[in-house]
Order: structure tokens, then sequence, then C-alpha cells
């Protein structure tokens, strides 16, 4: 049955572990040519008559996917070795090479070489794991060109000189990207190559090309083993590097060696370390520390991140020993400097998308080069790009077989949809929507029905986009993928394509639409008597705005039933929220702003505090409560794989920064539960209109994030959500724009008997991975909507120098930080004269940062403008 | 073809390896095995028309007689059953065993026979020293301990199993009884046969050689056993020493008692040859140990070097030998 | 993580999901013992050994119409990566004891051999997932070298379901995935289940796949051991000579 061999295979993890794993190699791997007639050529994908075979390396395939998804470029055989270090490098890649492997449109096959017992080559002594790689590929190109024979001819792509020089030695054909190209004489693809000399290549290709202009930039990384051996004998330090958010030339190390963190500063210090790399560093010797008081700026910035809070139980981050280096408000820095070192290797790389640009050479033109567009710094659209690259988020058009799964449009609500016995007619009902101005994507609806006992039914009507989304099919995958749509200012980047999310799914009004429904019968007092959960048919009689409603509600003349039903929602709403805020829900809050955009230029017009009404909270309400009774229902029938939301409290630590800050107001808050804090944060009421609502932006940049997880993998203990004080909470209410809402709308299902569960709930760590997938996906959408707000704020200012009051949040040893409530930003005033250091910081760095580095320069700018404000 | 080496994990050279498995080889040839081999779970063919009696090694399977052991089928009239190998020793009435004991309980001795059970020695069913067929008494009963202690060695025959399904042995002759310097090798029971003769006299070597029928083989110093009283006598000798050792003149009969050198390097050498043919599989039989012993001498073979790797290999080449030679004087 | 390529269809070690690891079985590597064998599935190796049938050791658990049989599993502190103290008796270890005799005692003909005991001892020298089975495995070689008499072959595999995928035969980095496990043991010639664990949900429709999976692993190892006690039965008895 099997042709195999074990070999035995160390690698290492962490600690040194020695893993021994069976690697087995068969005869039973086809070439994947239908021509071949010595193996079984069922799965054959390359085309029959195919005079050449491509075999590409791993930096072809890493820099030039965008060529190879060229339909010019077929008959490619893709080597698992090329795969596995494509994955390893770069994930986002490696998917785009996934879908053209699988496309039966494209001829790209996979040839197992590691697994083949004629081309699996064993590491040499002394030979790196690259070398090797390559080794194999150029076996495998040989095992190809004598398999085939010479009716083929079987061209290994490669820009790697060395290697080409081998192929060619051992009797390969071996080409460069750029030759192989132009051989094809076709003009329009050669402008998909991308040279070799710009950005993908490694540095010390760069330098090869150049030797005349060799110069040491950055000193060279030490090799692993030495750092390894540096760690143990303390002489190098390790943790995660953090750059400042307002100053990209210096960055903090967390390390536990010495237990403080240490400072690096500049660029070569730094040596070509990114944001949330594993670094060794080395200490520079004290007299080269600098003390607290010259410092640009002082410590622990990442508190003002927004971003997330590691919770600091997680093995990588770094002991945040707050109490050791924050100074208290008004006091100067420790009395010795803090312990400054130099980065001298990366031990574990921040895999991550960056954007970059290139300096104004002495040529007038700044341009930078992704595929065919030039781009220019601070132009919106640039920006915008930059920021949807770096967040990881996929803008592409859904492919043509996303597409074919989509139901025939237009659609309309057949006949088999109401004869299904699992699906009521609640055509009858009169159920309308609250949405943003302007929403498209509708996916909640509400009823609220008097009944005769005098209790209420109230129903909650949510899209049925399970119906159209099935699982396993290429949307399905493409939606897991995406996890959720993106909402940038003048944009929305959707999970689903189009016609689902605005027309098929979309409950809009007066059109018959399927939903998934909730539906509780509720005492006056809003107390839920029973809960029902069924898939219905429904018809919306009104799409209202959170504007409208409210205006309908205020407006004591309108006594129409669709009034009448929003006041008795309202009023149950009120009731419920109060219910929430006694069990000690949170009420936190955002500096979110509104944009007002020009429909031509899509710049900002105007800007403002994002207003929250009491349609909105009501909407809230009746939300939270859907989500909960799902939660509770999935639960109860599938304890182990229901995929729910919880919100861990936060950690003692975790609050320092707020209750240090609301010490230095005088204010005494009580953390002790969520409840208490709460209250406390209800009592802190200054004279500033504002200052309660600045308290409150600051505790909620103290808690972790609420992430979704199986319930599997935790104990309940560990289910429930601080923010909302509830015990159990998913999410339900919106599966057009939300992954994890499909899953749970499934769960649903499945509990109600009304589907069959999809296998996928019962293989745990899949599971697990798309939970984490969607933490991930949800977490880059909401940096992504704030950079993209960001931008605008900026875009706003630059133009508007603007004189502004502003609330001053945090005092430093040189600088303050001043929050501006009536545009949402926030940014530093230093007290340094502008000259000193400003110029070394405004320059841009080209090995990165460029989002970080460009809103500190607007920011810097803005307030430069704003002269008024700094004192 | 796998080189089974259950006991001895030696390191054959090239040459040795090759000599061995050829060996090995023209063994399996010869075997010929019309005996049908059958493993577990096997289907043992027969003939349903004719009434058959299942036999040992067999159970029953809708109808199908089913190997329940690995072994050979053997057939005899209506009778089918499987013969088994290194399966423990399976008592017969009347079979030679030497065994070991292990307990001293009323009125009786139990022995390990390497059986499922222990076996039991009644004191009632063996001589008394004095050799007077008597009732036994509470002293005897009381002195039991000084016939046969626990650890000592003992031939006996096998009486029968009583209804309680223990097993019980005999020792009513002069030739059964306690085994003294000697040793003890334990083979595999399916590679001793049983034979009209267990005990032998290598008249050469002075030694005494009983193959008992479980496995359990002894090797040591020749016994004088023409008198019938050979065991009184013994016994008488043994007061004597006391006696006389008693009376300070004990220095000359100890000295006697002392088995000779030349002895027990007959002894080890013997003992080596039958460990040497059980280690290759091969059968016991009297004739083959002491060719082997000779072999062992006519080619200078020390006696640590019985069971060495050159000595080893020759065995199995002499196997071939005499089973070639056996094969044609029957042809 | 992706344990069946999506790409090539492989799994982590090269095995297609219905692939068995290669395994090898050695009859006779205890001496002293009554019966023995070494199994290996894979990295897998494990180790039995047989004693008896004997006197009963502990007369008060004498069986007057049937032998008992009593089982011992181990794990060997270095069977395992990192090299951890094992305490004798644990839980694990003490309920795949229990798995182990339970399996053998119905396949054993005890009611030949009353008043006597089997002992069985399984020890694994290297862990690579499917211990259990690999145990089982071996115990039935070395009960069949022992010459006790037994009504069937008792052969054990397990499959799983991973990534939508049933497998055959786990190894560690698969079985430690989390994913349901199914360890069957069957009578090879009876065509009977004598062992079946599970310890996660899996629909019915599936679990018949994965079981069926399961059982056609059995199969074939009980194929491969019939081969070797086979092999071993014809040297022994041709080494023995008329």
């Amino acid at each position: 049955m099997l042709q195999s061999k074990s070999f035995v295979k160390k690698t290492r993890q962490g600690r040194v572990v020695k893993v021994v794993r069976e690697h087995y190699l068969r005869d039973d791997i086809y070439c994947g040519a239908p021509s071949c007639k010595t193996c079984d050529t069922s799965a054959a994908r390359l085309s029959t008559s195919a005079s050449t075979v491509l075999i590409v390396d791993t930096n072809v395939v890493l820099n030039q996917i965008v060529l190879l998804e060229n339909p010019a470029i077929d008959d490619v055989v893709v080597l698992s070795v090329v795969l596995e270090e494509v994955r390893n490098k770069n994930l986002a890649v490696y998917n785009r090479l996934k879908a053209l492997c699988t496309n039966s449109l494209r001829k790209f096959f996979v040839f197992s070489n590691e697994h083949h017992k004629d081309t699996y080559v064993k590491e040499m002594v002394g030979e790196s794991p690259n070398d090797r790689n390559d080794r194999a590929i150029r076996v495998a190109a040989l095992w190809y060109q004598s398999h085939l024979g010479v009716n083929t001819q079987i061209l290994l792509i490669t820009n790697d000189r060395e290697n080409k020089r081998r192929a060619i030695e051992e009797g390969i054909s071996s080409e460069t990207v750029e030759s192989y190209v132009r051989s094809l004489g076709k003009p329009d693809l050669l402008d998909l190559v991308v040279p070799s000399s710009s950005a993908g290549v490694s540095m010390e290709d760069v330098e090869d090309l150049r030797p005349s202009k060799k110069k040491v930039i950055y000193s060279e990384h030490k090799p692993m083993s030495e750092i390894t051996s540096g760690l143990h004998h303390r002489v190098y330090h390790q943790g995660k590097l953090r750059v400042n958010r307002y100053n990209p030339f210096e960055a903090y190390v967390g390390s536990e060696s010495i237990g403080d963190e240490i400072v690096i500063y500049g660029r070569s210090n730094m040596n070509r370390a990114f944001d949330g790399d594993i670094v060794a560093v080395e200490l520079l010797p004290q007299d080269q520390w600098r003390d607290g008081k010259s410092m640009i700026i002082a410590d622990d910035e990442d508190d003002e991140e927004e971003d997330v809070h590691l919770v600091p139980s997680s093995a990588d981050d770094a002991p945040r020993n707050e109490n050791l280096v924050q100074p208290t408000a008004g006091s100067v820095a420790p009395v010795s400097g803090r312990p400054a070192g130099r980065v001298v290797g990366i031990i574990k790389r921040n895999w991550h998308s960056y954007c970059g640009s290139l300096e104004p050479m002495p040529m007038p033109a700044a341009w930078k080069s992704f595929g065919q567009k030039n781009y220019f710094i601070g132009d919106r659209d640039t920006e915008n790009e930059v920021l949807l690259i770096e967040n990881d988020i996929n803008t592409r058009p859904f492919s043509s077989q996303v597409l074919a799964c989509l139901p025939p449009l237009p659609w309309s609500l057949s006949s088999e949809d109401l004869a299904n016995a699992n699906r009521e007619d609640l055509r009858h009902l009169r159920v309308f929507s609250v949405d943003p101005p302007g929403c498209k994507d509708i996916d909640d609806a509400l009823h609220c029905m008097p009944l005769a006992n005098g209790n209420f039914e109230v129903g909650v009507h949510i899209a049925d986009v399970t119906n159209f989304v099935l699982p396993g099919t290429p949307l399905d995958e493409e939606a897991s993928q995406r996890g959720t749509s993106v909402y940038l200012v003048e944009r929305r980047i959707d999970m689903l394509p189009k016609p689902l999310t605005e027309d098929i799914c979309s409950l809009r009004s007066d059109v018959e639409r399927l939903a998934f429904s909730v539906i509780w019968e509720m005492t006056p007092d809003s107390e839920i008597i029973s809960t029902r959960y069924t898939k219905s048919a429904i018809k919306s009689c009104a799409a209202l705005s959170y504007v409208e409603a409210q205006a309908r509600m205020d407006d004591s003349r309108m006594m129409d039933p669709l009034t009448t039903d929003l006041r008795n929602l309202n009023s149950l709403a009120k009731i419920m929220r109060l219910r929430r805020i006694e069990r000690g829900a949170l009420t936190l809050a955002s500096p979110e702003v509104k944009f007002e955009i020009d429909t031509e230029t899509h710049d900002p017009l105007d800007i403002g505090m994002y207003q929250i009404r009491e349609a909105n909270q009501m909407i809230e309400e009746f939300m939270l409560a859907a989500n909960v009774s799902v939660a509770e229902k999935i639960l109860r029938h599938f304890p182990l794989c229901s995929l729910l939301r919880r919100h861990p409290s936060p950690t003692k630590e975790m609050l320092e920064p707020l209750l240090q800050t609301a010490a230095a107001v005088g204010l005494d808050l009580d953390v002790s539960s969520s409840k208490a804090l709460a209250d406390s944060l209800d009592r802190a009421v200054g004279d500033d209109p504002y200052f309660n609502k600045l308290i409150r932006i600051l505790a909620t940049r103290c808690m972790t994030q609420a992430v979704y997880f199986s319930s599997g993998d935790l104990s309940p203990s560990e289910f429930s959500h601080y923010g909302l004080a509830a015990r159990l909470y998913t999410h339900f209410t919106s599966p057009i724009r939300r992954y994890a809402d499909v899953i749970v709308h499934r769960l649903l299902a499945a509990a109600l008997g009304i589907a069959k569960l999809p296998p996928i709930f019962l293989d745990g760590p899949q599971l697990m991975s798309i939970a984490d997938n969607l933490n991930h996906r949800h977490r880059n959408a909401q940096m992504a909507s704030r950079a993209s707000v960001e931008l605008h704020t900026l875009i706003y200012f630059k133009k508007r120098p603007t004189d502004t009051e502003g609330r001053i949040v945090k005092i430093k040893s040189n600088r303050f930080i001043v929050f501006v409530p009536k545009f949402g930003i926030e940014g530093p005033v230093y007290l340094v004269p502008k000259g000193d250091k400003g110029a070394d910081w405004v320059n841009h760095n080209p090995t990165g940062q460029s989002s970080s580095s460009l809103s500190s320069r607007f920011v810097k700018q803005l307030f430069a403008a704003n002269g008024g404000i700094s004192c | 073809m796998s080189t089974m080496l259950r006991e001895l994990r030696l390191s054959l050279n090239q040459t040795q390896r090759v000599r061995l498995q050829s060996a090995l080889q023209r063994l399996q040839d010869m075997a010929s095995l019309a005996s049908a081999v059958t493993v577990v779970a096997d289907t043992v063919p027969v003939n349903h028309e004719d009434s058959i009696l299942k036999g040992h090694g067999t159970s029953d399977l809708n109808g199908e007689v089913v190997a329940a052991l690995c072994g050979v089928v053997e057939r005899v009239n209506k009778l089918v059953y499987v013969r088994s190998q290194r399966a423990r020793y399976k008592p017969e009435v009347g079979d030679i065993i030497v065994g070991r004991v292990i307990e001293i309980a009323p009125k009786r001795w139990r022995l390990e026979i390497n059986f499922s059970q222990d076996a039991v020695l009644m004191l009632s069913s063996m001589n008394l020293p004095d050799g007077i067929q008597r009732r036994r008494t509470a002293v005897d009963e009381l002195n039991m301990r000084s016939i046969f202690e626990e650890n000592d060695v003992i031939c006996a025959e096998v009486r029968g199993f009583q209804h309680d399904g223990s097993l019980h042995l005999q020792a009513r002759s002069q030739k059964y009884g306690k085994l003294e310097r000697g040793m003890l090798l334990t083979v595999p029971a399916y590679l001793v046969k049983r034979q009209k003769q267990h005990f032998h006299h290598l008249e050469n070597y002075g030694v005494d050689l009983i193959l008992g029928c479980n496995g359990f083989i002894w090797v040591g110093e020749h016994v004088n056993s023409n008198g019938e009283n050979d065991m009184m006598v013994d016994q008488e000798k043994r007061e004597d020493v006391v006696n006389k050792s008693e009376v300070g003149q004990a220095t000359y009969e100890v000295r006697e008692r002392i088995t000779p050198l030349e002895i027990r390097k007959h002894v080890c050498r013997v003992a080596n040859s039958a460990r040497l043919l059980s280690a290759l599989g091969f059968s016991l039989t009297v004739e083959v140990i002491v060719d082997t012993v000779e072999a062992s001498i006519s080619s200078n073979t020390d006696i640590k070097d019985i069971l060495a790797a050159e000595f080893y290999v020759q065995t199995a080449e002499r196997e071939v030998q005499r089973r070639v030679s056996l094969t044609r004087r029957k042809g | 993580m992706e344990y069946v390529d999506s790409l090539t269809g492989f799994r982590l070690d090269g095995r297609r999901p219905t692939d068995m690891r290669q395994i090898r079985g050695e009859i006779g590597v205890v001496p002293k013992a009554d019966g023995s064998a070494l199994f290996e599935m894979g990295n897998t190796k494990v180790i039995a050994a047989i004693y008896g049938p004997r006197e009963v050791q502990n007369k008060s658990q004498q069986v007057n119409n049937q032998a008992l049989v009593r089982c011992e599993y181990s794990m060997a502190n270095f069977s395992t990566g990192d090299r951890a103290r094992r305490p004798k008796g644990d839980r694990r270890s003490t309920e795949i004891s229990l798995v182990i005799r339970q399996t053998m005692e119905a396949c054993i003909l005890t009611h030949l051999m009353p008043r006597s005991q089997i002992d069985i001892f399984v020890q694994v020298l290297q862990a690579d997932g499917g211990t259990r089975s690999a145990c089982i495995n071996a115990a039935t070689l070395a009960l069949a070298d022992a010459g006790i008499p037994m009504c069937d072959i008792v052969t054990s595999c397990s499959a799983g379901y991973l990534s939508s995928t049933p497998l055959l035969d786990l190894n560690y980095i698969e079985d430690s995935a989390g994913g349901p496990d199914v360890t069957v043991g069957i009578l090879a010639k009876m065509d009977k289940v004598t062992l079946l664990q599970m310890d996660a949900k899996l629909p019915l429709d599936i679990f018949e796949n994965v079981m069926q999976l399961a059982i056609e692993g059995c199969k074939a190892i009980a194929q491969y051991i019939r081969g070797v006690l086979l092999e071993n039965t014809k040297q022994l008895e041709y080494r023995k000579g008329v």
C-alpha cells in the first residue's frame, strides 16, 4: 500500500524539543500532464499540447503573483516545497496562489515533490534550508524533464542567479522572469513584471546589484544561534518591539530579563525591526542612555494607542511595569536614565503587509510602484489604499465562482419558500426597520403587536442570509475569509456580493423578504414570558432612519399605528436598558465623528460628533436582547460548538491608567465590578459637559476587546460579556455584514431542527481557526474604519485651519495630549521648540510605517496651524 | 526470512549469516510441510460428511472448525486437533517431569512444572526414605521438609488429575526424587518429545540427563542407581556424613562429596549444548544432545563458545546433515 | 491548521487520508516471557509480554471455571519527546489497561484454562499516536505466540475526522488536533466489533464512514498479523524437525 521511508526531523520550537515525524515517500504521485503515458491522468491539470511547462521558484511567486494571475501565463507546475515556503512567508500571496491552483480555468498543477520518492531531497550537512529548497526545486525540474521526455520543455523560472546558474549546469533550462516574459512577445505582460530591483527582492540582492554603493547602513543581524546563546547568558534581551505612536524613530522593548522597558532611539538602533516584531536587544553602554528630561517623548506611549490591548497574560507580551516607569502627573522622569539598547536580531517577524513610499529623488516625481499605478503621498485614494492594505482587507471583486452561487436576479419570494413547513408566513405583520440614513444593507427589522392580555408580542427579524449562503460553497468560503464588511468614511467593502447585500437579503420596505425571527411575548414591564425562533417571510412596511423614527416618536400629533408601535417599543426598550444598567452594563463612549462628504470629490465637507438618539438606543436594546436569547438557545443545544462572543473583565493593571488619570483630577473610581465601575462613571460629572464623556472614552480604551470563541474551548465561567453584563452573548443580528452571525444562524437553524449542522462545527480546531479569523478581521475592519476617520479628519483640517476648544487629557514631561471633543481628535502638543527635532521625524521613513508617520505629521501640522491652543 | 534467535542475541558476521540462512533454508525445504500449518482463526478444512471430533486447539464458528492456536493440524482417525508450539506444558498421565518445589503445604508439596497451575505431590504419593510401605504419620508430616525443601528440584511422574482439577504427581520409584549436583534448564515444552526413556546416563561424561516432558531438563552428576535402595543408600550415606563429621573425621568424606571439576565441566557442556539446540528451535533428544556435545569437543570448542556464533552456525549445518542422512536411511 | 492539504490531498506526513502508517510486528522479543511481541505503527512502538497461564498469585481472585486475565499498560519515560516522569497507575494508564484487558478477554478462550491466570504486560516504547491500537495488536501477537487459545484475532486501528475528511490511523499531531478520534477493535474473522471508543460528537452518517474506515484498517492489520504468525509458526515447525 505504501512505498515509504521514514526519517527523522528535528525542529526547534521555543524550548528545544526534538520532534520526530514520519515522512512517507510514495510512487503514486502523478505529473499532471494529460499526455503522460506512465501516470494516472485523471487528475491532470496541464494542457494536452503544452510544449513548455513552467516551474516557478518561491521568490517568483512572492514577487510576481500579479503576473502569474494573468491568464497569459499557464501550464505552471507549483511544487509543494514552493507552496510551503510561500505560505510561511506571505499568507496573502499563498491564498492567491491557492486560488490559482484550484481555478479550473487555469492550468496550474501542484506537484507534491516532497512526497515523491524520486524528487525528495534530504538536507545535506551544512546546507541552509533555502539552498536545500532550491535544490529540491531543481531536482523536481530535472525529474519532470526526464519524465515528460523531449517533446516538452521544462523551464525553471527563477530570479536567483545562483539557482539559475546551477540549474543550467545540471541541464535544466532556466530563465529569469523578465527574459521569459520578453520571449513571449507580449509587451503588456511586461508591465506586470515587478522589476527585481524594487521592494520584493531581499537586501542582499540589492547590494549585489550595486556593489559600488555597498555601504553599511544597518549592522547585520546576528545569527540565531548567537542570539540564543546571548539570551541565555543575558547579554541580549528579548521582547516585543513597540514603536512610539508619535515618533517612528523611537521604540520600546519590554524585557522580562531586566524587568524594565528598553528604549531604542533612531533608525540604526532599531535595525530594520518593525512594530510587533519579537527582537533581541543589546544594551548600550550606560553613558549613552539619555535621561528622562532630554527625551523627546516620554514613556508608556502604548497607553494611548487605540488599538487592542493584549491581555497581559498572553505569553509574548512584555510585562507592563507601569508602576516603575510611570511618572505621576507633573513630576519629572526617573532619576537615572532608562536603559537604551539596540536591536541585534529579529527573533520573530510580525508578518504584516506594509506600505512604504519612496523619497523624492533628485527627480521631481515621488511615486511608488504598486502594480502599475503611481501613487502620491497625501492623496486621499492613495492613503485609502494604504490603510486597506495595511489592515489586510480584501478589496478585490468577487470571483466568478463566488458570483455563480448567487440566485438568479431579479429575485422574489417564491411559492416554494412559502410552502416550506419550517417557514412561517409573517407578511401580515407590521414590520419596519430603523437604520442610519442611507443604509442599504438592512439586516434587521422589528414589529410590536399589543396582545389581548395586555402584553406585547415583539419580533426581531433578521435577514435570512443562510438561505442563500450555503455551507461549503465558494460564496461561503469567501465570506468566511472576509469575515466582515468594512465601513470606511466614503466607502463600504462588502462581505457578500452586492446583489445579496443590497437587494436579496436587505429587508427593504414594501418587498417580501426571507427572515429569521426571534419573537418574544413581553409584559409591559419588559419581562420576557416566552421566546420563539422561526424562519419567516416578512414584508417590511417602512424603512425608517433614526432621525425619522425619533421625529415620529417625538411628534405627539402623530397617532398612526406605526408610530404607536415605535412608542411601545421605545418604552419597553427604556425599561430593558434600565435593567441592563442596573445589572452593571457599562455605557462606554468613543470619540465617534460623522462626516458630510462631497458627493463629487468625496472630500469631507463637515465634521461633527455622532449624535446618539433614543431611537438608536431602542434598536440597540432589542438587538442585544435577540442576541442574548439566541446565545442561550444555541448553547443549550450545542454546548461544545456554539460560537459565542465574550468580553473578559479587565484586570486591575489594565485599568491603572484610567485610575491614575481619574486620581489626577481628584476622582475616585471604583473598579471592583462592572456595576461599581458603571456607577462611579455615572457619578463622574465635572463642571465641564464633556468631562463625563472623556472619562468614558478613557475607560473604553482600558478594556480588552470582545472576542468570538467556540464554547468548547473555554469553561462556562469564562463566557460572560463584561461590558454588557450579560452571562452569554453572541452575534445574530447582522448576518449581511458579519460572518459570525451567519455561523450563528446555522447553529440556530440546526438547534431548531430545520437544517443539519454542517460538519465543520464538529471539527474543533477548524471552528477555533474560524473564530480566530473572525476576531482578526473584525479588529482589522475596526482599525481600518478608524484610520479612515482619522484620514478624513486630517484631510478636512488640512484645508481648514480652525480655532476650537480642546481638553487636556494627559500631561507628560515635555508635552500634553489634547482632545478636541467636537471633532473627536486627539494629539500631542509639544513644549519643545519646533526646530529641534521636528525636522527629523517629519521625514518619511522609507522602511515603512508610512501610515503612522503620516498621521503624526498631519497631527503636527494641524496643531502647528492651530497655534492658538499651544501654550 | 527472519532469523529467529529467541534466546540468543548473536552477532553473526556476513559469512556466518549466509551459512545460517542457507542451512535454515535447507531445513525448510526438507520439512516439505505436508503437515498443515495453521494460525489462529484459520478455518481447518474438514470433510463434513465424515463425522469428526474436534480436539484441542479448535473451536467452532458457524459449523466451521476454526483453529484457536497457531500450530499444526493433526488428524487421528476422526479426531482433528491443532498441535501447538510454544504453549505451556500439557500434562498426560505417565509423563516424566522435572519440577521445582515452591511451597510445602499440609501433606503435600506444590511444584512449578510449567503448567497452567502448580502440580501437587502428596506425601502419600511418594516412597518414604526408609522405603517401607506404611501409613503416613503425623511425625512424617512434620518431617516433610527434611525430604524436600522449597526450591528443591524434583523428578516425578504425572499421576493424573483429581476431580477438583488439580494435577497430582507421584514419585513411587527409586528413580524419582530429589535432584542434586547439577543444573536445571527450561526449554519450550514442545521441543521435548515423549519417549520410552527420559533418564539418560551419559557414561562418557559421568553425567545424568533427564528430559522432563514439561520442558524442564536436568543435567547433573551421575548418581549411582544400580541398587534398588539407591535413595536409601544415599540417605544413609548422608547420615553417615553427619555422624562422621560429628566425630570430627569429616574432612575426607566432605571432599568426596564435592563434584570433581571434570564432571562439573561436563555438566556445563551438556547443558550449553541443550541450550543451544533449544535456541535454534531443534527437537531435544538425547542423541542430538550427545552429538552436539561430541562435536563441540572434537572441534575444540570451549564451553562458553558453544553458545557463540560459529558453533551456532555449525550446529545448524550439522542438523541439516543429520536430517539428510535420516531421510536417506528411510528412503 | 490544515491536516489534509487541499491542493494535493496529502496529510502532513505524506499519507493519503485512507493510508495507514507502516506497520511491523515481531514475535519473541522477551525470551523469559511465555509469549511476547513488538508492534510498530509508524513511530509508535509497543512491546507486549505474556506470562501464563500460570498459578493464580492472589488466591482470592481465582476463578474456578475460567482463567483470570490481567493487564498492565505503561508508558516508558522516554516514549515521548519530553521525558516526563510518568507515575504508575495514573488515570489514563489504568483506563487503557482496562480497555486492553476487556478486549483481549473477549477473544481468549478462558474456559479452557480454569484456575489459572494470564498476565499481559504492554509497554509503550515510543508514542506517536494510536498507542491504544498498537497495544492491542501487540498483545494479540504475543498471546498467539504464548500458545493461548483464542477464538479469533483481535486487531485495532483508529480513525479520525479532521479538515472534514475521515483519516485513518492518526499520528500524534493529528491526534492532538482535538478532533473526533474513533478507536475500533474487531474480531477479524467473525467480523465483530469488540472495542469502540470515541470521546467527541460526530453526526451519525459521518461517524459511520469514519468507523468503516477504521474497520478497514483493522482488517488490513489482521491480514498482516496473520502473515506474521504464519511465518513464525512455519519456522518453529520446520526447525523442530520430525
